[in-house]
Formats: structure tokens, sequence, C-alpha cells
């Protein structure tokens, strides 16, 4: 009998290949849309998060703007002379000009006058938010006359109205309008005077500015097109340093604001990765166990003389096909869900989002469907290559030499390759791309590995005293065709990422601090005689407000630091002191116990001072870092006169982001109760109305006492902050959600790894308790092993991010971790039960007939 | 964080209304001789210049060049039998000296020159106020120290704080001078403030230059009381 002969040397026909997939894909077409479920979950969570991302970032930065009100202000205290005016007059498309400066405004109708800070306004500034006046349009018509937009606390303070007037200098101005909110308000300046804005055209005629005058001049500038403001400010920055004048970008104003924008956008670019990696897990998942499925057609096809690089590409053409659809798809539920959550969700949300349709997020999604689709499924395909047709047949293909082709790692190194450069585009740094695909690299290999540990440990372990039941469950774990790694790695790293977030959320939101939640202060009373200090506290608690903090502050300076004087300095370049801590004067206080924003850092903390003996003092961090002070240190004070022998006895950590006195120096109490002092009270208002009547009683009772009113300023920032807080949070659980989907379908698709073993089980006479008790024992095992495991790297993961991203103290939630450890456990279960129940559900060989 | 830059803020205005921001200090002129100086003050008589940081020298690289320091060289120059102390503080109301004049007043004082109020001014603190915390102050050198000469500093706002209020405030210095029997320095800053060349930068705080100028101010009143 003559060998049929296959001929290798054939042509590849494209056709043919194309034809083969398509016929291979109709075999099981409901297996096949459980992979591609896989796939789409993956990819709509990837696309719906990154569309949210880049969206919530928009409206972030648009909310920012608002903090000046303008792409660029300049200001300074001078008159700008012509070459500057050249310069200023040049920049932006559209230009408003300010001069502001503080003044004595008269009441006519109560009589009352009060220090105001005057802003005489030209051009349409602010550009981004508004004047937020009542009435409303009052914001831009009171530039059309003589009119004003008085501050709120002031009106109700004086008991005025609209329509009425107030005198500023000279003039007479109607009062045209409430003002309740303004954009580019900052500092304490505003908060010890309260605004008046009036047109800049009626500004000369009040007669308040002449030689002498203190006068602050802004110039506020909207670009209609993006400029590169780092570049054009570094142009400027010379001239306009040369003539003792600021300039602030929106961008630098968000620095300064605080470290929420920072922590928010290094938030979303977290989000972003776990994003990226979730639907790498949704498809890297499903497209693996396909494959690996399909050797079995694969090794026929071989034997019917099909080449191995047909098959190859007959699959992978398959795959592409698959991971196209899923892509797209998941991209438009993605966008879907994007698009309708909110709208969903409308009462319920404090803010409105902004869903524009981001072709970004929908191209890198299905970009990333379709690359991620290749490379895994490369992984099993490429062994094809190199084994012969019988031996693919055989069941242990699955440990055959996979490891030593070296396109298998050139495989791998793509996958990690392009993980880095996808990362890179959420982080937009390499080093911290780098990391994180150096963090997920090792949780997957602490999972695989504890997979591999718990394979060997199994087949160690079980032996014949064990139950039928437990040996065969727990025998699932290691047995050829087991779902051990793919699962543990799959549940692992979802879990890893669903209790990252909730960690780094839960501390971000912590750091988020409201001035109008709680008892933050928002008021500060100061220069607080002695003799005033109870009857000011007994009038604030009069007036229903808490005393927050009231603490004494004197003001000293250091004479001596180790026996060095600031002469001994000039005289001696070794001593390694700069001249500014001598020069600095100090203000500080006294008392018995550390605040609750300090931390000791080094020393023990002295509260009482004994006397006659050296002061034991509590220094600040940053002060003892400058001046290099240690423990023990002799310092010498001289509190207005009097030489005062002291030394370190401790160093504290302060957390300077509190609205509240923080100190660098702090005394023990016993030795400056004495000493000329003032005291300073911190309260919380509640509401403009409690401001105008306290202030009022304040201003009576004690003149000299002066009060900032943080509340105007603080609105601004606090409705900022409030938003970002409730962004993390919105994208956190958004992002967990999406993530539990993601570790559903994943679990879904092994749907099929059991089903043959268990219906020959039931052939053989297992009952349906039997198999309902193996299935159950292996997924409880995977399912609580993997998450415990994904937790406790969470725990690590979570702590360096803290320290290394964020840079914020590390504190843990241990109830969430357990709760959450259960629910993915009972998850897995679950699952892994749901998959099964056909197979307990229908006659075994009607499910052999459907899924064989 | 905005509330560091606020509570950073808090402490820039506690200083500026004193009307210094922070202030360098005056080296080993400044109080620090308040309670060593009653040891020796047999020998020296003293002058103290109590006031805010126009007096302490806000701002300055070397505090000897505050006008209370150009003052101390000249008397050292003319081998005048007196010891200078600063007592400025930066951020000092008018409030806040009538609280630590008890302090000072511990040591010898033969000429006491009475510089506050600019601070009071710059927060438009009400002028009554202002005139009854100088008037303590006073009677409580007075009291003291009823040898004392005393010297009243005038001072004056910017004109940006409304006619009606520089001038009610103005006012306060010459009527509580003549009132008291007191010497009297029409206004510490005359020719130097509103001037940008004799100013620092915040144009508030003379400069070297400025406070030269101003320590003539003075001297012309002080040299008659030596």
């Amino acid at each position: 009998m003559e060998t049929l002969a296959v001929n290798y040397k054939r042509k590849m026909n494209i056709g043919w290949l194309f034809t083969m997939a398509w016929r291979d894909s109709r075999k099981n077409r409901s297996r096949l849309f459980l992979f591609i479920s896989a796939i789409v979950f993956g990819i709509a969570a990837l696309v719906a998060i990154y569309a949210f991302k880049y969206n919530v970032q928009n409206d972030i930065n648009g909310q920012a703007a608002t903090l000046i009100g303008a792409d660029l202000s300049i200001s300074g205290n001078k008159p700008v002379d012509a070459s500057l005016t050249k310069l200023l007059d040049s920049l932006g498309d559209e230009r408003s000009q300010e001069r502001s400066f503080a003044s004595m405004a008269f009441f006519p109708k109560s009589k009352g006058t009060r220090l105001i800070q005057v802003r005489a306004l030209q051009g349409n500034f602010p550009y981004y938010g508004a004047l937020e006046t009542t009435p409303e349009q009052a914001g831009t018509t009171f530039k059309k006359g003589q009119m004003a937009l008085v501050d709120k606390t002031l009106m109700l303070q004086f008991n005025a109205h609209v329509g009425d007037s107030i005198k500023i200098g000279n003039s007479l101005f109607l009062i045209n309008g409430i003002l309740n909110r303004a954009p580019g308000q900052s500092g304490v300046v505003a908060g010890i005077a309260p605004v008046v804005y009036i047109p800049m055209q009626y500004l000369e005629q009040t007669g308040l500015l002449k030689i002498g005058s203190r006068v602050n001049y802004s110039f506020y500038y909207k670009y209609n097109k993006p400029v590169n403001m780092d570049r054009l400010t570094k142009k400027i920055d010379p001239m306009l340093d040369k003539a003792g004048m600021r300039y602030e970008t929106i961008e630098g104003r968000k620095e300064s604001t605080g470290r929420n924008f920072g922590d928010l956008s290094r938030f979303l670019s977290l989000v972003g990765f776990v994003a990226l990696l979730l639907g790498c897990v949704g498809v890297a998942s499903a497209v693996h166990i396909y494959v690996r499925e399909k050797i079995t057609s694969i090794a026929i096809m071989r034997c019917l003389g099909v080449k191995a690089s047909e098959a190859f590409l007959i699959y992978l053409i398959q795959i592409v096909g698959i991971g196209l659809i899923g892509s797209v798809t998941g991209a438009a539920l993605g966008t879907a869900i994007q698009h309708l959550l909110p709208v969903l969700f409308k009462d319920f949300l404090p803010f409105t989002i902004s869903v524009q349709i981001s072709w970004m997020a929908i191209g890198q999604g299905i970009l990333l469907g379709i690359i991620i689709s290749i490379l895994f499924a490369l992984l099993p395909l490429i062994s094809v290559r190199n084994i012969s047709p019988l031996n693919t047949l055989r069941l242990s293909f699955n440990e055959a030499g996979l490891s030593r082709d070296p396109l298998r790692w050139l495989v791998y190194a793509l996958i990690i390759l392009f993980i880095v450069a996808f990362t890179f585009l959420q982080l937009d740094s390499w080093l911290g791309s780098l990391f994180f695909t150096l963090g997920i690299l090792i949780a997957f290999m602490i999972l695989a590995a504890v997979a591999w540990l718990l394979m060997r440990a199994m087949r160690l372990l079980i032996n014949g005293s064990w139950s039928y039941l437990w040996r065969q469950g727990f025998a699932n774990l290691y047995r050829p065709n087991n779902q051990t790694l793919i699962l543990m790695v799959s549940i692992g790293l979802s879990t890893m990422f669903i209790c990252i977030l909730f960690f780094i959320q839960s501390i971000l939101i912590g750091q988020v601090k409201l001035s109008s939640s709680g008892n933050q202060s928002n008021m500060i009373l100061f220069d607080i005689q002695n003799s005033q200090k109870d009857a000011v506290a007994a009038l604030t608690r009069k007036q229903g407000l808490p005393v927050l903090q009231q603490v004494p502050i004197v003001t000293l300076r250091i004479e001596q630091i180790r026996g060095k004087t600031a002469a001994d300095l000039q005289k001696d370049s070794t001593i390694k002191i700069p001249h500014g801590v001598f020069a600095y004067e100090y203000r500080v206080t006294f008392r018995d116990s550390l605040s609750d924003s300090e931390k000791l850092t080094d020393g023990t903390w002295i509260g009482k001072a004994e006397p006659g003996k050296d002061v034991p003092v509590s220094v600040e961090e940053n002060l003892a870092k400058r001046a290099s002070l240690k423990i023990g240190d002799k310092l010498v004070f001289n509190v207005q006169g009097l030489q005062m022998p002291a030394y370190v006895a401790s160093i504290r950590k302060v957390n300077w982001g509190k609205v509240q006195t923080n100190f660098q120096v702090v005394f023990p109490t016993g030795v400056l109760e004495d000493a000329p002092q003032f005291q300073v009270l911190l309260t919380h208002v509640s509401s403009n109305k409690v401001s105008a009547a306290f202030q009022q009683a304040i201003v009576h009772s004690f003149p000299n006492v002066s009060v900032i009113d943080l509340g105007l300023i603080l609105s601004v920032v606090d409705e900022l902050l409030s938003k970002i807080s409730y962004v993390i949070r919105f994208m956190s659980a958004f992002s967990i959600i999406t993530g539990i989907v993601v570790l559903i379908a994943s679990v879904r698709i092994s749907k099929y790894q059991r089903i043959q073993e268990s219906v020959l089980l039931r052939t053989l006479g297992a009952s349906r308790k039997q198999i309902f008790t193996i299935t159950a024992l292996e997924y409880l095992f995977l399912g609580s092993l993997s998450a415990l495991t994904g937790i406790l790297i969470a725990f690590a993961g979570s702590w360096l991010l803290a320290k290394y991203s964020f840079e914020i103290p590390y504190t843990v939630s241990y109830l969430p971790a357990v709760i959450l450890f259960f629910i993915i456990s009972i998850l897995t279960v679950i699952i892994g039960l749901l998959n099964s129940r056909g197979v307990l559900n229908k006659p075994p060989l009607e499910i052999l007939r459907t899924n064989a | 964080m905005h509330q560091f830059k606020i509570t950073f803020l808090l402490f820039a205005v506690v200083a500026l209304a004193a009307c210094g921001q922070k202030k360098k200090p005056a080296d080993n002129q400044t109080p620090a001789a308040a309670v060593v100086a009653t040891a020796d003050s047999s020998s020296q008589k003293t002058i103290v210049f109590f006031g805010n940081s126009l007096t302490a020298g806000y701002g300055l690289d070397d505090p000897s060049n505050s006008f209370p320091g150009v003052i101390k060289n000249k008397i050292d120059s003319l081998k005048l039998p007196y010891k200078v102390v600063n007592a400025g503080l930066s951020g000092e109301t008018t409030a806040g000296g009538n609280g630590r004049i008890g302090w000072l007043l511990k040591q010898k004082i033969d000429v006491f020159l009475l510089e506050l109020g600019a601070n009071d001014g710059l927060r438009g603190i009400p002028v009554d106020g202002t005139s009854k915390n100088l008037q303590s102050i006073i009677d409580k050198v007075k009291a003291k120290y009823p040898d004392a000469k005393i010297v009243l500093l005038g001072m004056m706002v910017p004109p940006n704080m409304g006619a009606d209020y520089s001038n009610k405030f103005k006012a306060v210095f010459p009527a509580l001078a003549s009132k008291n029997k007191v010497s009297l320095v029409p206004f510490l800053l005359k020719d130097v403030a509103g001037v940008p060349a004799l100013n620092q930068a915040d144009g508030i705080h003379p400069s070297v230059q400025g406070a030269k100028i101003a320590a003539q101010n003075v001297w012309v009143v002080l040299k008659d009381l030596l």
C-alpha cells in the first residue's frame, strides 16, 4: 500500500485558513460565547474606567481653574512701568486688571465702619467660575455703574441690603449684589478683610490712590488655545522678578492648594493601571483556557496533514477574531456603562460627571484586547509547532517540554513589554511603569509559587485514609488538566487589585479634610490679650460656637545653640547652623501635652518644667534638621530680654496640614506663663449669619481682637476637595465592582474544565451530592487560598504605594479585608457550583453529546 | 494642602499685622538686655525703644541697621552714657504692647520711646482703642518711673485706608502727647513712607537708607532729652 505523502511544500492557502478558523468556531458557539463574554467584561471594565478617568480628570482640572479664575495671573505691589506694560499687554487672548487694597468702608445706613478689601475690577475676570452673587446677574452688571458687590458676611454684619449704599473713600457705591463666592481669592488677607468689588473706572474718584497707598496690582489672562504655561512663565519670570511681581498658574495653585490634586491624579493612575490589568486578567484567562482546549483539535488536524504553521495560523486567526469581537463589544459595553451610570444615579450623585465619549479609552481598550488575546494565545500555540501530532494527542502534553522553547520566552518578554508600554500610557513615567510592572510580576510569581506549593503539598498530603470525596476534591488541584495555576492567578490578582484600591482609597479619603465638616476650624481670632482670654472664650461659647483651640503665643528668639551665638557664626564658618535660625522670631506656645497633630519622633516629652533647672523643650523635626539639633543639645532662648537656658528634650513631627496652630518649639508649662504673650482662638462657624453675629459681638467687646474668617476661601476649596474625595470613592467603587465582574467571568470560564470528569463520575454511579462536594471542595480551597494570598499581597502592595507613591502614612483596615476574603471565597464556590450545575441536573449522556 | 497654607499665612498675618513680617533679631541690643541691664544700670542710663517691626528692624539683614540701631551708633559715637535697648516686636499692636509693658518695666528706664499703633491702623482697629492702650502704656511707665522721659513716635496709615480713618488715626498721637506732656516725633516715617527706594519690597518696612532717615526724624527730638 502506498503511503499517502503529504506535500508539506504546498503553498499556504490564506482563504482556506480563514474558512477553517470559521468552521472550527461553529462547533460550539455557546462555549465560544462564554469565552468572548470574559473578554467583553475585561475590556468593558477597562474602557469604562478609562473613560471615567479621563472625564473626571477634565472635570477636576476645570474646577481647579476656578481657584484662580484665569489661566495666568500676575501681581505686584508697585505700579507697572512702560516696558513691563508692553509685556503685560502682549500676554493672553483676554485680559483683565484688578487693583486691590485695604480700606475702611462706611455703611451710611447703619453708621458702621469696618476694614474691607477693595477689589477694583476691569475686564471679564473671572474667566473660570463666576462671581457668585445674589441676585445672580449682579456679578456682571455691577461693572456698568457706580455699584459694588459686598461680601455676604459683611452685609449681615451691618444689616445692609441690596440697594443700600456703601462709602469707599470719597465715593458712595450702590450695593448691587451680595458676594457669596469668588474665584481667585486666596490667603488670609481676604479673610481678615471682607471683599468688596467695585468697577475700576470708579476707583480714581474714591481718592484712595495717592502716594504712599499700598495697592496690589493684578493682571489676569485667559488663553483661548492651550499654551505651554511652563515655558511661558519661565520666559517672563526674570522680567517679572525684576519688577517685583509674581505670577500664578492653575497648576501652581493646585500644587499650593494641597496634596489632594496630586493624590487624585496618582490614584487615577493607579485605577488606570488596575483597569489595565483587570482587562488583561479577563482576556488572558479566557484565551488561555480556550486555546488549551483546542489542542486536541489541532492534534487531529495535524494528523490529517495540516502543517504546524497552518494550524498555528488557523487558531491565531480565530483568536484575533474572538479578540476583536470581544474587544469591540467590550468597548461598546464600557462606553454604554459610562453613559448610563451617571444618568441612572443622577439623583444620588452630588456632582455631575461629564460623559464624553473617550476615543482614547475605546482605542486603548480594543488595541489591548486584541494584543493580549494574541499574546496569551501564542503561549500554548507556539508549543504546537514543535510537537509531533501524536504527542499532542497525549494527555501528558501539558507537562511536555514547555519551558525549553526560546520563542516562549520571547512571548513572555513581549507580554511584559506590552504591559510596561500600556502602563506608561496611564502613569506617564517609565520608572513608575517599570516598578508597577515589576510589582505585578512579583505578585504573579508569588501566586504561581503558592499554586505550585499547593499542588506539591496536596500530592504529598493526600492518602488513603481520607474520605473519597476529600481525596477527589483535593486531588483535582494537582491532577493533569488542573486549573489551579490559572484560577489562583486570576482570582488572586483580582482580589489583590480590589483590596489595594479599597485600602488606598480609604487612606486617601482620610486625608481629605473639609473645613465644613465637623470640627475643622474656619475662623481664627488672634491678638487676644491675656486679660481678655477668658472673656473671649466665654463670649465664643455664649454664641454657641466651639472653642476648638485656644493657645498662648510667646515670641522669642534663639540666642545660643550649643553655646554658639549668631556672632560666633560670623566668625567661625565651620559652624553648620544657618544664620536664619538665629534671625528668626519664633512664635512658641507652652502646654503639658502633645496635640493631636504632633507625634514624637525622638526623646521624651516633658510637660512640666522644674523650677531652677534648664527648660526641656520640644523641637519640630524640620527645625531640628536645619539647626542640626539633637536630643540633649543646650539652647538659650531670649524671651524678650530674659535669657532662658533650655535643652532639647524631644523632637516632634508636626502635621501642618490642618487649620490649627502649630509650633516649631513647644515649651513645657511652668516657665512662660508670665512672659508677654497673646492668645489665638480657633473656632468653627457654620454660616455667614453666625459669623457676622459673632464678629459683631467680638468687635463690640474686644475691638483689638482681629478675626480671620476663612469661610469664604475655604468654601471654594471645600467644594473642590469634596469633589475630589467623591471622585476617588466613585472610581474605586466602580473599579471594585468591575473587578468582581471580571473575577466572576474568569472563574466562569472554567466551566468546561471539570465537565468530563464529572460526567464520568456520574456514569460510574456517583451521586449528585458527591460531585457537588468534590466541586465545592476544589473551588473553596482555590478561592480561599488565592483570596488570602491576594489580600496579603495587597497589604504589602498598598503599604508600598502609600509610602513611596502617595507618601502618606499607611493605615490598615482589617475588617474590610476579612469581609472581602469571605466574599471572594464564597463567590468562587458559588460560581464553581453554578458551573457544574448542568452536570448535576441533566443526564450524563445529554451533556456528553452537547459538550463533547 | 490648603490648610497648610492657611497655617502658614496665619503666622504671616500675625507677624504682618504687627506691621512686620518675620523680623530679624535685633542681635544683642534687643530686649535681651532687659534683665542684664538692671545690674549695670547704676553707671549707665537706659533708653528703651518700645515698638513693633519698625523698631525691631524687620526684614533688615543686620538688625543694627534699624532706626534704634542707627541711634545707638550715634549715641556711642557721641560717647553719651546711655545704653540702648531695642524692645521691638514684629506684629505688636497697642493692645499687645499694653500687655507686655510690665515685663519690660522690670528694668530701670530713663528714656522711653513709644512706637506703637501702626499695626492697629493697618488692621483698621477703632482709633479710640489705640488711643486708650497708648495712654495706658504711658501711665504704667509713669507710675513705675516717674522721672523717665517719654517720647511718643507719631504714625500715619497709608492713604488707601480712607481720609476719615487716616485723619482720626493721625490725630491720636499729638493729642496724647499734649495731654501727657510728653515729647512727640510727629511722624516717624516722614520722607520715608511711600518712597519705594527707601522701603523694602513689601513697600512698608524701611530699607537701610529709610531707617537712617527715620532715625534722623527721631534724633531731632531725642537729642534734647539726653
